[in-house]
């Protein structure tokens, strides 16, 4: 992992980076353990920015971003003094010895221009400990677009500095509504452009997007019953997967084009992959009793469901194609809802704990379970950040369900609000 | 006001149609008879429309409490799809009210409490459900007259955070399958 990061920040820099006085680069933060140090950045007003008026707040947005990433102290604004305040960008004009005297180990300078409803900014970030320049970008969008640019400089500090990209730049899918009422949203992380994909004023439920976020797979109510749909957003168009009677959640996608779902119905469930394209389905497992949540690794050679076949339920893990299912959890009596990480390593999962669901995270293999979240509430349907640093579930809080995102070790827990209703079973969307 | 009046009336045709000694005379039809049937009739009679309106809705609230009597909610554990030994004279209830009447199709709703992950819920609702119908099945009644739906945890009678009110909620619920 060390190696790794080091290797990633090395390309990272060879292809970001457009200034040739940048020094070697070194990996300031290892983000393998349970714990880490968290970095000291100041990040002091833009040059420019007061100029360009008070509808762009870019470094109070970055500063936010930072904070919000678990990897970061931002400095507040009354610790920085005038004499930084003012000093140039470039690095003969900043004054390190000073930011560290004040605690500082990073810091990021901004050059803002704005005309013609275009903007552009230089972003320079330094180590403050021997002046050695950490990430240098130009970045130019329309002017209305300063909330994205934002996101994107602070996703480039964090890949940076953690040699891993981060969230901000995301989106997020997931349901919300009221009793009887439930729709799909996709939204952008920080909360703009809020987007209801579905109307059906009935309750749609377990929505998954393929990789390639072609196809939005759902489970719909609208006509009476719980069919299972899957639509094509290039074809604008529909597709019924399942509509026999029975309870049908797809909730993975095996690659761009085949979506696997389970399907409880009579004395058995049984987990299908669907070929969208052909709208051919083949049986991955068949049992009695309760099969769902399956989820694929991403190397697609192992599917994880959760089965009853012990009389609780309980997270498996099977070979693909044809493989013997092997118990995973044997820690209590109820593990449910498991997510993949992006690199295949580690399995999110829901476990009955003294009475709470709580999130919990183990090896592929079963090994090395930990408990991340304790508040002893219902927490549900964990999902990793494509960087795998993040795990983004629903809480249960004052009875209404909330969207949280923490990261993979639990610490940094932040709740996230993107409509007026309960909002469930979220997803990073690409 | 008059379409809901219709509605009503229609209603309750249905509803007469489906208990097992039907006091109407009029046989069930289809609605578009019934509602010319119920035009005609409000028309000789002169009753006030407020009148009829309260009288339908009288009986169709006495026709409610007595299919409540009858298509009570199966309680289950947590975390189980098992059916409870004291839950199974309510299914016998309901296979004899099937009996009686062979026009009765049914729906049985599977409900979870709020505890445990939305997709083993639903999985889960599915179940009870599906128990409930294996039982009126080995009673005798037809499978094509029952359909199940699970509506996991989506649905709760009771929203409180009490063992009391979870319990209430962990249920397979009847309905009169109206879609035929």
């Amino acid at each position: 992992m060390r190696k790794h990061s080091f290797v990633a920040i090395m390309s990272a820099l060879a292809v970001m980076l457009m200034f040739s006085s940048v020094s070697q680069a070194k990996v300031y933060l290892t983000i393998t353990g349970e714990t880490f140090k968290k970095i000291t950045i100041g990040v002091p007003y833009f040059k420019g920015e007061k100029a360009a008026g008070s509808s762009l707040g870019m470094s109070d947005l970055l500063n936010k971003d930072l904070d919000f990433s678990g990897f970061f102290i931002t400095a507040p604004a009354s610790l920085i003094d005038r004499e930084l305040l003012d000093e140039g960008v470039e690095k003969g004009e900043v004054k390190f010895a000073s930011w560290r005297s004040i605690g500082i180990d990073i810091v990021c300078k901004g050059r803002l221009s704005v005309a013609n409803g275009e903007l552009s900014l230089e972003a320079f970030v330094y180590d403050t400990l021997d002046g050695s320049m950490v990430l240098a970008k130009r970045y130019k969008a329309r002017q209305n677009e300063w909330r994205r640019v934002t996101h994107r400089l602070a996703d480039d500090i964090i890949f940076a500095v953690t040699g891993e990209k981060g969230i901000m730049s995301s989106r997020v899918l997931f349901t919300a509504g009221r009793r009887n009422l439930k729709e799909i949203y996709l939204s952008d992380f920080d909360g703009q452009n809020v987007a209801r994909l579905t109307n059906y004023r009935s309750i749609t439920l377990s929505p998954s997007l393929s990789p390639n976020g072609k196809y939005l797979a759902y489970t719909s109510y609208r006509d009476g019953r719980p069919n299972l749909y899957v639509t094509d957003f290039d074809k604008k168009n529909e597709i019924f997967v399942e509509r026999s009677e029975g309870m049908k959640i797809g909730t993975s996608w095996l690659n761009n084009s085949t979506l696997v779902y389970s399907h409880t119905s009579g004395r058995t469930s049984t987990i299908y992959a669907f070929d969208v394209g052909s709208r051919s389905k083949k049986v991955l497992v068949q049992r009695d009793g309760i099969l769902t949540s399956p989820t694929v690794s991403p190397d697609g050679s192992r599917l994880v469901f959760v089965s009853d076949m012990f009389g609780t339920p309980q997270i498996f893990s099977k070979a693909l194609p044809s493989g013997e299912p092997k118990r995973l959890t044997y820690h209590g009596k109820y593990n449910s809802a498991p997510a993949f990480s992006p690199k295949g390593d580690l399995i999110a999962f829901v476990a009955n704990i003294s009475g709470g669901f709580e999130i919990c995270t183990m090896n592929a293999d079963g090994s090395n379970q930990r408990v991340l979240t304790n508040d002893g509430t219902v927490n549900d349907s964990p999902q990793f950040s494509a960087c795998g640093r993040y795990i983004i579930y629903t809480s249960l809080k004052g009875g209404v369900n909330r969207l949280n995102v923490m990261l993979f070790n639990g610490e940094n827990k932040r709740t996230l609000r993107f409509t007026d209703f309960a909002e469930e079973q979220p997803r990073f969307a690409p | 006001m008059k379409k809901i009046l219709i509605l009503l009336v229609a209603l309750i045709f249905v509803a007469a149609g489906c208990a097992p000694k039907a006091v109407q005379t009029t046989p069930p039809t289809t609605s578009a008879t019934d509602r010319s049937l119920s035009d005609k009739d409000r028309d000789r009679t002169g009753i006030s429309e407020e009148e009829l309106a309260k009288a339908e809705r009288d009986r169709l609230l006495r026709e409610q409490e007595r299919l409540a009597g009858i298509l009570r909610d199966i309680q289950f554990d947590f975390d189980s799809y098992a059916v409870n030994s004291s839950e199974l004279p309510k299914i016998e209830g309901v296979a004899s009210f099937m009996k009686g009447d062979r026009s009765v199709r049914i729906v049985i709703e599977g409900h979870c409490d709020e505890r445990g992950t939305v997709d083993y819920n639903l999985a889960l609702g599915q179940k009870r459900a599906e128990a409930v119908k294996a039982y009126l099945l080995k009673l005798g009644i037809e499978g094509s007259r029952i359909r199940t739906i699970s509506y996991g945890k989506e649905l709760p009678v009771d929203t409180g955070k009490t063992e009391e009110a979870w319990a209430k909620n962990r249920r397979a619920h009847f309905k009169l399958d109206r879609k035929g």
